[in-house]
């Protein structure tokens, strides 16, 4: 198989394997939007300043750290029913949701922890310490992007999948491999420049605090 | 309350009693007439049996006997796909009347459905091989590696009776290129698929080198409370009509199939008539067909003791069916898949730690090399991993397969992969730890000296990035390795007891997590008490 004809291939499936990294984008973004929404109200209770509330929070935050998103996405996938009932009304309740309720636990701890942080400094006034959580917040999609391709083995039709589907339509055993790799290109293309500038935001941020190191989020991610 | 209101109160219960029942008997053979259709629920990607023709409509040979029915119910027809995961389902919805849906006659499934005698087609399991597999009895697969797809109902009897060491795929598709790379030696298959697989120019070389095992019959499906109903009399009195005039034959010799030996026994028993004339398949008093003209496997009653019988029981009582309990293969499987899951960790853990760390050295160690191990420690991060499984173990193991011959173990690739992407982010680290211990003290370099002090200073990024790829240990399903997702998987589609097995599997890893936490935690604790001593 020539360069030409692997390049020509790639070529007219790549219409149908962008759609698929917008579905990765799409899932990533509700995945980021749920688990911002939830990880702030755990973070709000545990700046609360009540012992009973903050506690409630750090447990919660903790359990989220303990759930594997990938064991979840299955629990999800078998449990939650394709479609349910409210009112005499169906509603579908699709699998690639289920991947962003499944993603969105692993953003639920992330931001608790971070925002917790966060907010800690903009109370002490330190306003570009607080900013920080811009960056690693936009970082972490990042990692969820990528974690997002998961949500295949439940049937999605992101990007991983339609590559299994280009690989069954298309005979060849090379272009197997460059169809994987073509994939893997998106995933770089979608991450560099976000991590590029995010880390460039980070540095300048971090120069106005004073370079001093700031206490990052370990456990979560 | 006088003896006289206790009347009336009786009489009126008796009144509703009857109102009731009659309310049952409004059932769904009156409903399909009043309606006017019957709603069949057939398949449309199991050719010949049910497929989709050029305009999209529904044909194949269930589909003629779902038109047979409603010729002779006297209503209109309408078919509606369904697929293996939802027949049953649909059926219990009451969205769809009737099941002919390629559905295997089992004892489970009387449970949630009334299975309608006599069968009307049945199928077994046979291996498709290439020819140098030099297969000649069952008996040669005892031991080997056999692929096969989730959720077929032979998987598990047929890996008990023959020892096969089972390798469950996801997709036909995943099972096929598991097939050809040479991951195992056989791919147990249905044989009524076999058919339209082989004919597949690609798969010319391969073979159906053994006979069908487990025959099992097929049967028409309505829901479950449908049983001894109007509507399921019917259907049997079709169905036993079919089999008599060889109907069944002539259309399975329309749509091209093979002839089934299945077809032509059961035409010859119920056409068989005792020596006064009558026919022996003829009804009891009691509406059953004649014994033996039934499913026999299932007219045998289960036997079943100790610990299995306490299962049952709680099944019954409670509805939980806890399979990996009582029953040994589900236990077996299960603990099997868990031990996987506990060397799949350690394996993460270790190839981890040991990627990131020889990363780090040669970066500070070599310093023209630093660059590149950078740039790849930034790529390796921004990689997937289940993609990087798939490119490894689909990809280049197919083309080290062809080439060379070598085939590696799934296990294998998805602790290189997961460590490889765990690694990058330990690397990054480790380097930025070493930079900031460079600002403290000027001159020290990253060597075997420098290691530790520089794993202390990043212990919680290198922690977090171990905990996930424990808590990503579970990826290696999707390649067959058979760890505790992938015996989850299993347990469900066979028991259909998906929330108890999700749940314990939820449970399962929660605790594993915890486990690894807990132990991090603790190894912090020695190190630091260490580094004030």
């Amino acid at each position: 198989m020539t360069f030409a004809e692997i390049a020509h291939i790639l070529v007219v499936w790549t219409p149908f394997l962008a759609d698929g990294f917008l579905w990765n984008i799409l899932i990533s973004l509700v995945a980021m939007a749920v688990g911002t929404a939830l990880g702030a109200v755990l973070a709000r209770l545990r700046l609360s300043g009540r012992k009973s509330l903050a506690h409630m929070g750090l447990a919660a935050t903790e359990l989220t750290r303990n759930i594997p998103t990938f064991v979840f996405l299955f629990y999800l996938a078998f449990l939650v029913p394709v479609e349910f009932e409210v009112l005499g009304q169906i509603y579908a309740f699709p699998a690639w949701l289920k991947a962003s309720l499944a993603l969105s636990v692993a953003v639920v701890g992330f931001v608790s922890d971070n925002l917790l942080v966060a907010g800690q400094h903009w109370r002490n006034g330190n306003r570009p310490a607080a900013l920080l959580f811009i960056p690693s917040w936009t970082m972490y999609l990042v990692i969820i992007v990528m974690a997002s391709s998961t949500a295949s083995v439940i049937g999605v039709g992101e990007i991983v999948s339609r590559c299994n589907v280009v690989i069954a339509a298309v005979s060849g055993d090379e272009m197997m491999v460059w169809v994987y790799v073509y994939a893997i290109g998106y995933f770089f293309g979608f991450c560099f420049p976000v991590n590029w500038a995010m880390g460039r935001v980070k540095k300048r941020l971090l120069a106005r605090v004073g370079g001093a190191p700031t206490r990052e989020c370990g456990e979560c991610g | 309350m006088s003896n006289r209101s206790l009347l009336h109160a009786a009489f009126l219960l008796a009144l509703l009693a009857i109102l009731g029942g009659r309310e049952a008997l409004a059932d769904r053979f009156e409903l399909i007439q009043k309606r006017g259709t019957l709603i069949v629920g057939v398949k449309s990607d199991y050719p010949p049996f049910g497929m989709l023709d050029a305009n999209g409509k529904l044909i194949g040979f269930e589909p003629d006997l779902a038109a047979d029915l409603a010729r002779r119910l006297g209503v209109q027809l309408q078919l509606v796909a369904v697929s293996s995961t939802n027949r049953l389902q649909k059926l219990e919805e009451g969205a769809i009347d009737v099941v002919i849906a390629t559905l295997g006659d089992t004892s489970q499934r009387r449970q949630i459905a009334t299975l309608v005698e006599p069968n009307y087609y049945a199928s077994g399991v046979a291996v498709v091989a290439s020819p140098n597999a030099h297969l000649s009895s069952w008996a040669d697969l005892r031991g080997r590696k056999v692929c096969a797809t989730q959720g077929a109902y032979f998987n598990r009897p047929m890996a008990q009776r023959f020892l096969l060491d089972l390798q469950v795929f996801n997709g036909t598709r995943d099972t096929k290129m598991a097939l050809r790379d040479g991951r195992c030696v056989a791919w147990l298959y249905d044989d009524t698929g076999i058919v339209g697989l082989l004919s597949d120019p690609e798969w010319t070389n391969y073979e159906t080198p053994l006979p069908s095992m487990m025959i099992s019959p097929w049967a028409v499906a309505i829901a479950a409370s449908e049983h001894e109903s109007k509507l399921e009399r019917a259907i049997s009195d079709a169905i036993a009509d079919w089999h008599r005039n060889g109907w069944l034959i002539e259309t399975e010799k329309r749509w091209g199939i093979k002839p089934s030996r299945f077809l032509a026994d059961t035409h010859q028993l119920w056409i068989q008539t005792h020596p006064d004339g009558s026919p022996v398949c003829a009804r009891l008093a009691n509406g059953e067909w004649a014994a033996e003209c039934r499913n026999r496997s299932l007219l045998t009653s289960m036997d079943v003791g100790g610990l299995q019988h306490i299962g049952l029981l709680i099944k019954e009582w409670t509805g939980l069916n806890l399979t990996i309990f009582y029953d040994a293969y589900d236990s077996n499987l299960f603990l099997t898949g868990l031990w996987r899951t506990l060397q799949l960790i350690v394996g993460c853990i270790v190839g981890s730690l040991v990627l990131g760390c020889l990363g780090a050295l040669v970066a500070e160690g070599i310093p023209w090399l630093r660059g590149l191990v950078r740039l790849s420690a930034a790529l390796g991060r921004m990689t997937p991993p289940l993609l990087l499984i798939y490119l490894i173990f689909f990809g280049v193991g197919h083309i080290v397969v062809t080439r060379y011959g070598w085939t590696f173990d799934g296990s294998v690739i998805a602790v290189f992969c997961l460590s490889l992407y765990t690694g990058c982010a330990i690397v990054d680290a480790l380097l930025e730890a070493s930079a900031l211990l460079k600002d403290q003290e000027t001159g020290l370099a990253l060597g075997w000296r420098g290691l530790p002090q520089a794993l202390r200073l990043a212990y919680a990024p290198v922690i977090a990035a171990l905990v996930n790829v424990v808590k990503a240990t579970g990826m290696a399903s999707a390649i067959a390795v058979p760890e505790l997702i992938s015996a989850s998987t299993a347990i469900v589609a066979e028991q259909g007891n998906a929330s108890v097995m999700m749940n314990v599997l939820m449970i399962t890893y929660f605790l594993l997590v915890m486990s690894v936490v807990r132990f991090f935690n603790y190894l912090e604790r020695r190190l630091f008490q260490h580094d004030i001593r």
